[in-house]
Formats: C-alpha cells, structure tokens, sequence
C-alpha cells in the first residue's frame, strides 16, 4: 500500500511545484514553493501554452466511456447469451473469446496501424473507440457471463409465468440482480481504456484524437523533460479514475465478491 | 378456472426420454399430485405446461385452447418453486404485487389484491420485509403468495415443500390444502413424497422413467396397485414384497412363502396363478397381523409362526423385522408390548387382503 501510494504522492506533489525544484539534488520532498503554474498552462483557454491537456482530457472521456458502454452493453448480451441460452459451438466460441484476451495487443499494433490507415481511421475518436471495444468485449462478457449464472434460472422463468416476456424478466429482474457486477465490469473495462497507452501511441497524431497518456509525452522533447509538466497531467489522469471508482466502489466489492463464487 | 388436456405429451432431451406420451385430463379444481421417484419426468412434465420447456410431441390444452406454442406469460398458470425463487431485490409486497405491475393493473387494485393475499397467508406484519429477512416457511408463503394474486387459472407446484423441516412441512402442507379448498382451482402438484401426494392429492399419478404407472385417487392405489413398482412406493413402510414358488400339491394350490411353510392360495385368485410357476406376494405391514392382537373373532386368516429378528417401537405401533424367503418383512404391531429378540410370535394373514403380482411382468394379478 505505501509502496504504492508513494510515487503516486510524489506525482501529486511534484504537480504544484517549479521543475526546477523537481530536479535539486538533494531532493526535498516539500515544495518551497507552490504554484499551479502548469494547470494554468495546460488548461489556458487562450491557445495551450505548453500541452493542449484540455482536449486530451476531452478526447480520454469520449474515447473511454463510449467504449466503455458500448463494451458494457455487447458484453452484456453476450454474457446473458453464454450464460442462458445454448447454442452450437458456444464453448468455442468462449474459448476464442478468451484467447483473443490473451494476445498482446501491442502485437496486433502494426497491422492494426496498416489496416486502420487503409481504413482512414487512423486519428479518429472513432478509430480508437473500435480498438477499444474489441479488446473489452471478451473481457466483459466473461464478467457477466459468470455474474449471470450466479442468478437462478428460476428467477426469470417465474418472472415469466409471471406474465413477463423474456425481454421483461431481463429488464425487471436479472439485470438489477447482475446490476453490481455489470458496474464492476464497466469500470475494469474504463479503467483499461482510459490508461491504454500501447494501442493509442500507435493509433493517434494529433489533438484530434490523442488521449492523455499519449499526451503526457508532449513533455518530452528531445533535450528536456518537463517533469513538473508531465505530473501535472498525471494528476488530471488520475483524479477522474480515482474519483470514479470511489463512486462505484461499493459496488465493486459486491461485484467482485459475488462473481468471486465462480472464479 | 381450467381443465388442463395433455395429450401424448412427450419430451426428449437427445436420446434421453424424460416423459413418454403422457395422457392426461385435469379437470377443472382437480387437485392432481404428480409423485415419482428423482427423475422421472415430473418436473419436466410441469416445466412443458407452464411453457417453460419447449415440447418434443404432444399437445397442451389449458381450457379450449391449445396452448403449444405460447409463451408462459400468455398461459394464465403460476408456479412455486422448490426453491422459492422471489425475486431478492423486491419487499414482499413487491413481490406478490409484481405480475399485477407487469400486467399494469393500476396501483390502488394491486393494493387491494395483495392486502387480501398477505391477509389469507398471514403475511401483514412481513410487507416491508425483504425476502433475505425472511425464515424458510415465510418465503414459502410468499411464494404461494405471488402465485395466488394473480388468480391463474391453474397452480403448478415443483416440490414446493422439500426445503422446510419435517414439521413445518406437516403445517404448510396442511395450509396448501385449506388454499385449495379457499380458492377452488386447478392445482399440479409435483412431489416425491408419497405422504405428501397421499395426504394432499384428489387424484395421484404415480410416474416411473417417463411413464405414467397408475392413475387414481389415495386410496385407489393404495388398496389396489397395478404393480409391484406403485406397491412399493406408495405406503410407509413400503409394502412387503416376496418372491415365492407356487405349489401344487393334491390339486390344491400353494403358495410358497418361507421354507417349509406354505400359504393357500387366495381361492379368488386360484384361476389366474394355475399357470404360473413362482409369483410375487405383497402383503402390507398392517395386514400381517400379531395373532395377540387380532380382532378375528372367527379365525378365518391363515396363520405362521416366526421368530422376530428386529423391534422397533414407535409408540402407537411396533414394527417386527422377520424374515420369509431370506426377504426382510415388516408386520405392525398395534398395541405394542416389549418384544424379544429372538422371540416366536405368531401372525395371521386375511388371504384376501394379500396382492398377487406376476413374476415376469410384475403386474398386479
Ligand atoms: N436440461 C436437461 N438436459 C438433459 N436431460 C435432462 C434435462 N432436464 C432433465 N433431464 C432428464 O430428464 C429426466 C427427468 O427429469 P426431471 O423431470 O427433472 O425429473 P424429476 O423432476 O421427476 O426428478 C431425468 O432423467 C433428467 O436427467
Ligand atoms: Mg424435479
């Protein structure tokens, strides 16, 4: 915990102070001065000064949260699909799922980046949003499906002698049941969409669709570094995923409780 | 208000028969007890009315209406599971109210309906509650509970009560039945208990891998099992069940039901056991009768004398363990006293009361 902890509040430290003090030597670990210097910079309505973060930030929201729901919502169906319904060759299809998880997505970067080009999806939201998708829905769906069958089939059968339709007993029933793991699954697959940096170095130029952590290397020129700059944007990167899943936290640990059963 | 038409109703589940070509009319009101031992087709048969499994052959019939191919919310029938399955997330009142809400009664009816069912069931103080609040026997009721508001036109019960204790079982079980007297509708009711099926059933269908073995009221096939399969299932303690030879011997025919000891033969079923060269004898507990205890004044039963293996006495009876034909036997004894081990005791048997079956087909002579 403090291990994990400390370099996190070193970046948050670092954020508000001068670079220059960032790099004395001996380091201290209290600034003697405090400034928002670099917030001002990134956010300056004015023309960005230094890092355009305003629309990083802006492209990191609608980049990982309409991936994030349109995985959520696949992966909801597939998951309700796996988990009820049998098909023909569902058990392959699992396994083909769960191995598309297990390739490295840096290694599908190349062809990705030939393909998307061809596709002119290269520094699109849009793009991205693709990629994102694909490399959440397996992941979302293995969620679900387990949080699905932690739900006795029973209860949407006596939904439907209930007077429900399938559609009904989903709605009414089994998705507020499967609510708390679903929010679960969400947040992993935001989480894994809003930090990506591999798959988006590749995919993005410019403010069109650069996300943050893309972003945080415009601090890197070729003969200085900002570190003030670069923690700075760590911070606006951090704060949202941490706030997020203090919302949600409560839900998470029932998620991850309740689909815990099943392994 | 239906009757319930099953019509060469079969399911398969690949080369698995579960339920081979069921005939059945359910008349309206009938309170019908499905029982079985584990597996043997009497879920399946209920998941197949209630729409929830789809049908390999046959057809369903719930009042005129042929109701193959609907879907269980258009079939007017409520189910209770063994399991209860409310729905977690709904207060009781949620719960009994939900299938009013779907079918958008307006609020102030729903009130009304579910104030009357926690009324009948007992629920009024537990409305707020969440099922997880709940004891077992409350749940129970609800279940009932949601099943009632709608007023179906047919119940179907999935061994609602082998989750509760044996006494609570007794109470709710007797509270089934005053709701069915209460609400005067058609009731199919699954079980593997006989008791249950005895205690509860108008009509009983005793099931074997998918086939229907008997049908007919608690006491019909009580006293007159069609084989050797709903004679020993139906009746606590199982009727006794012995292999013997048949013996001819100067014209006179014998049964021979322990070594050296030869019972005549039922002179009603002299006839049909000529011809048959071993046959199976059924005599339940309660005719094998102490001759201490006999209320025989004439002494027309046959008599043996055996020698008691086990006592076990349960109060207002003792069961005696003995042997014929290296067969445990059970004999009730009514008025109990203590028994030795060991000790000779002699029995009488009214030959018309035994059941004959025969030793190829097991089918009741
Ligand atoms: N979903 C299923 N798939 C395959 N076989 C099944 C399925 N459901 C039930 N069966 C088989 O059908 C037979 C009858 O089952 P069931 O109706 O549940 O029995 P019961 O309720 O009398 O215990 C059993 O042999 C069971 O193994
Ligand atoms: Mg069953």
């Amino acid at each position: 915990m403090f291990i994990t902890c400390l370099p996190g509040i070193w970046i948050f430290i670092s954020a508000f102070r001068p670079n220059a003090e960032i790099l004395s030597k001996p380091a201290n670990w209290f600034p003697d001065n405090w400034t928002i210097y670099e917030f001002t910079q990134m956010f300056s309505i004015e023309g960005y000064v230094s890092v355009p973060a305003f629309d990083y930030l802006k492209n990191s929201i609608i980049i990982s949260l309409t991936s994030t729901i349109i995985a959520i919502t696949i992966g909801m169906m597939g998951g309700y699909a796996f988990a009820r319904f049998n098909f023909k060759g569902k058990n392959k299809i699992f396994l083909g799922l769960m191995l598309a998880r297990a390739v490295p997505g840096i290694s599908l970067s190349l062809p990705l980046f030939i393909l998307w080009a061809k596709l002119g999806l290269i520094n699109t939201s849009f793009g991205v949003i693709i990629v994102y998708v694909a490399m959440n829905v397996p992941f979302t769906i293995w969620l679900t499906d387990g949080f699905f069958r932690q739900i006795p089939k029973e209860m949407s059968e006596v939904a439907r002698t209930d007077g429900c339709t399938r559609l009904q007993a989903f709605w009414n029933v089994e998705l507020p049941l499967a609510g708390p793991g679903i929010a679960a699954a969400g947040i992993f697959a935001f989480l894994l969409s809003w930090n990506e940096y591999a798959l988006a170095s590749v995919l993005t130029r410019t403010i069109a669709s650069k996300t943050l952590p893309i972003g945080m290397m415009d601090y890197l020129s070729e003969f200085t570094i900002n570190w003030a700059g670069m923690c700075a944007i760590a911070v606006v990167m951090i704060v949202p995923a941490v706030i997020l899943t203090f919302i949600v936290q409560k839900h998470l640990v029932s998620g991850l409780t309740f689909g815990g059963v099943k392994g | 208000m239906a009757e319930v038409n099953l019509k060469n109703l079969t399911k398969k589940y690949g080369d698995v028969v579960a339920v081979q070509d069921m005939n059945l009319k359910i008349p309206h009101n009938e309170f019908l007890v499905l029982v079985g031992p584990s597996g043997c087709g009497k879920s399946t048969t209920l998941r197949m009315i209630a729409g929830l499994e789809e049908i390999s052959g046959g057809e369903i019939y719930i009042g005129d209406e042929l109701v193959n191919n609907k879907d269980p919310k258009d079939r007017n029938i409520s189910m209770v599971f063994q399991n209860y399955a409310l729905y977690p997330h709904m207060t009781v009142e949620q719960n009994l109210g939900f299938s009013l809400k779907i079918a958008k009664v307006n609020p102030s009816e729903i009130e009304e309906k579910v104030t009357e069912a926690v009324a009948i069931l007992g629920l009024e103080d537990l409305r707020k509650r969440k099922p997880s609040q709940l004891s077992g026997g409350q749940r129970q009721r609800v279940a009932m509970g949601r099943a009632i508001v709608r007023r179906p036109d047919a119940f179907l019960f999935d061994e609602p009560l082998s989750n509760l204790d044996a006494k609570l079982r007794t109470q709710m079980r007797t509270e089934i039945k005053k709701l069915h007297q209460k609400l005067k509708t058609t009731v199919i009711y699954v079980t593997h208990d006989q008791v249950e099926a005895m205690t509860l059933a108008d009509r009983i269908i005793i099931m074997r891998e998918g086939f229907i073995e008997q049908i007919g009221s608690p006491i019909e096939v009580f006293n007159n099992p069609v084989n050797v399969f709903v004679a020993t299932f139906i009746g606590s303690p199982p009727m006794n069940v012995i292999e013997c030879e048949v013996v001819n011997e100067n014209n006179n025919l014998f049964i021979k039901i322990d070594k050296d000891m030869l019972m005549p033969c039922p002179p009603s079923k002299k006839d049909k056991l000529k011809k048959s060269p071993k046959v199976y004898v059924g005599i339940r507990a309660e005719d094998i009768v102490p001759s201490e205890n006999s209320t025989d004044a004439e002494k027309k039963g046959w008599n043996f004398e055996k020698s008691i293996d086990l006592a076990e006495p349960l109060g207002t009876e003792t069961q005696l363990f003995f042997k014929l034909n290296d067969k445990d036997v059970i004999s009730r004894m009514y008025n109990p006293r203590v028994i030795e081990v060991g000790e000779k005791i002699k029995f009488e048997v009214d030959l018309e009361k035994i059941h004959l079956f025969d030793h190829e087909t097991e089918k009741a002579i």
